[in-house]
């Protein structure tokens, strides 16, 4: 009985130590707000896959954005503080050359639910698109991009595709 | 850290001091049941010096048989915890019953104690919510902090403690005591799209079902009857 006392006891005070430890960081691969998963396919042939060249994608009023070259796949974040993001997405527009770029804005409608993670990650934002107009393509006489369609309206997570675009 | 080696060396140099009355020839020496009450000195310090935290412990044993005592507390919490992406306040009051073992060979007419225990503790509770971060891995569009103040109330958990500790008599009948405790939860109601990540009376939760706890006691013992011991001859 004295040795489970003593046992119980250094336990204890070694647990009490190491309570004092500071708190964990949010952990990388966990499932956070998710990025928009949008797919490339060719307009002349929409089952095939088509990949992007110095693709620009850029909140019109920021001065930085994303470039993408060589991708038919590509992850856009969405805003977590508002029920709409506009982006453009500009062709040639990642290169130096500002005379060949083509900008065709996407608006995303979409209602969000702030879920929680944890207590390193706090809460992430679940985006689901609208029923009715659930992306517009701003329409300016000279788009590159053919067609939007929404595979997964719900955007959960970053393991399927959730939009369409056809060129 | 400071604060618990120097208590914890005050409790140890009392018991050193109180080995050191004199030795007798087999003499009777009564041994005293009584009630022990007494509350959590650290809870109070605490309330004090951390703005966010108002606690308060009434700690109690009472003496069944030579080593066995029943043992519990009861308290109120009020935390407000600040992480990087969360802040929430958690109201609530526990109950803990349970046990203690005494292992400690008193000599003489000492009464002092090292003893481990067990306990069983609930505790009810409520949580606001403050304020939460979003976490989104981009941040393109900056840090979205939004402040809910979503109130969850109706919460409860059980956990198991084990404990162990010394209580050590500083003066007539006044006891000094330190325990530290190894929680482990048995149910946990947590709220909707939110997680009880403090309990009254058993701390911070952690992701697996652990916790731990310590209290530092300040207890009065109420002598109610006395049993007869008879010690023998020590040199």
């Amino acid at each position: 009985m004295k040795k489970i006392v003593f046992i119980t006891l250094s336990l204890l005070l070694a647990v009490s130590f190491w309570n004092c430890e500071k708190d964990d960081i949010c952990a990388e691969g966990t499932p956070v707000t998710p990025r928009l998963i949008i797919e490339f396919y060719d307009a002349a042939n929409p089952t095939v896959l088509k990949s992007v060249t110095n693709l620009g994608v850029i909140e019109p009023t920021f001065t930085e954005g994303f470039g993408f070259t060589g991708v038919n796949k590509i992850q856009v974040p969405l805003r977590t503080t508002a029920d709409i993001t506009t982006l453009n997405f500009i062709q040639n527009g990642s290169d130096t050359d500002t005379a060949n770029d083509n900008i065709d804005a996407i608006t995303f409608n979409y209602e969000r639910i702030n879920e929680y993670v944890s207590r390193a990650c706090g809460y992430k934002t679940l985006f689901y698109l609208n029923d009715i107009n659930p992306i517009e393509l701003t329409a300016d006489g000279n788009n590159w991009i053919q067609n939007i369609e929404v595979i997964q309206p719900n955007i959960e997570t970053e393991n399927e595709v959730h939009v369409k675009i056809y060129f | 850290m400071l604060r618990f080696i120097f208590s914890l060396s005050l409790v140890c140099i009392s018991l050193l001091g109180n080995a050191q009355t004199k030795d007798t020839a087999k003499v009777m020496y009564p041994e005293r049941y009584g009630l022990r009450v007494g509350v959590d000195l650290h809870k109070i310090a605490r309330s004090f010096y951390e703005k966010d935290y108002r606690g308060f412990e009434v700690v109690g044993d009472y003496r069944l048989s030579k080593r066995f005592y029943l043992a519990g507390e009861i308290g109120n919490e009020d935390k407000t915890v600040d992480d990087d992406r969360l802040n929430f306040t958690t109201k609530g009051t526990y109950f803990k019953v349970g046990f203690d073992y005494n292992s400690f060979e008193n000599w003489l007419d000492m009464e002092n104690m090292i003893y481990a225990g067990m306990r069983y503790g609930v505790s009810s509770f409520s949580q606001t919510l403050n304020s939460y971060t979003i976490y989104d891995p981009t941040n393109y569009y900056g840090e979205n902090t939004i402040i809910s103040g979503a109130e969850f109330d109706g919460l409860n958990a059980s956990w198991l403690e084990v404990v162990g500790g010394i209580k050590a008599e500083l003066f007539n009948n006044l006891y000094m005591g330190f325990s530290v405790r190894l929680n482990y939860l048995v149910s946990n109601k947590k709220p909707d799209n939110f997680d009880n990540l403090f309990i009254p009376g058993y701390n911070r939760t952690y992701d697996g079902k652990f916790g731990a706890g310590f209290n530092y006691s300040l207890s009065y013992f109420i002598p109610i009857y006395k049993k007869n011991k008879t010690t023998t001859e020590k040199k």
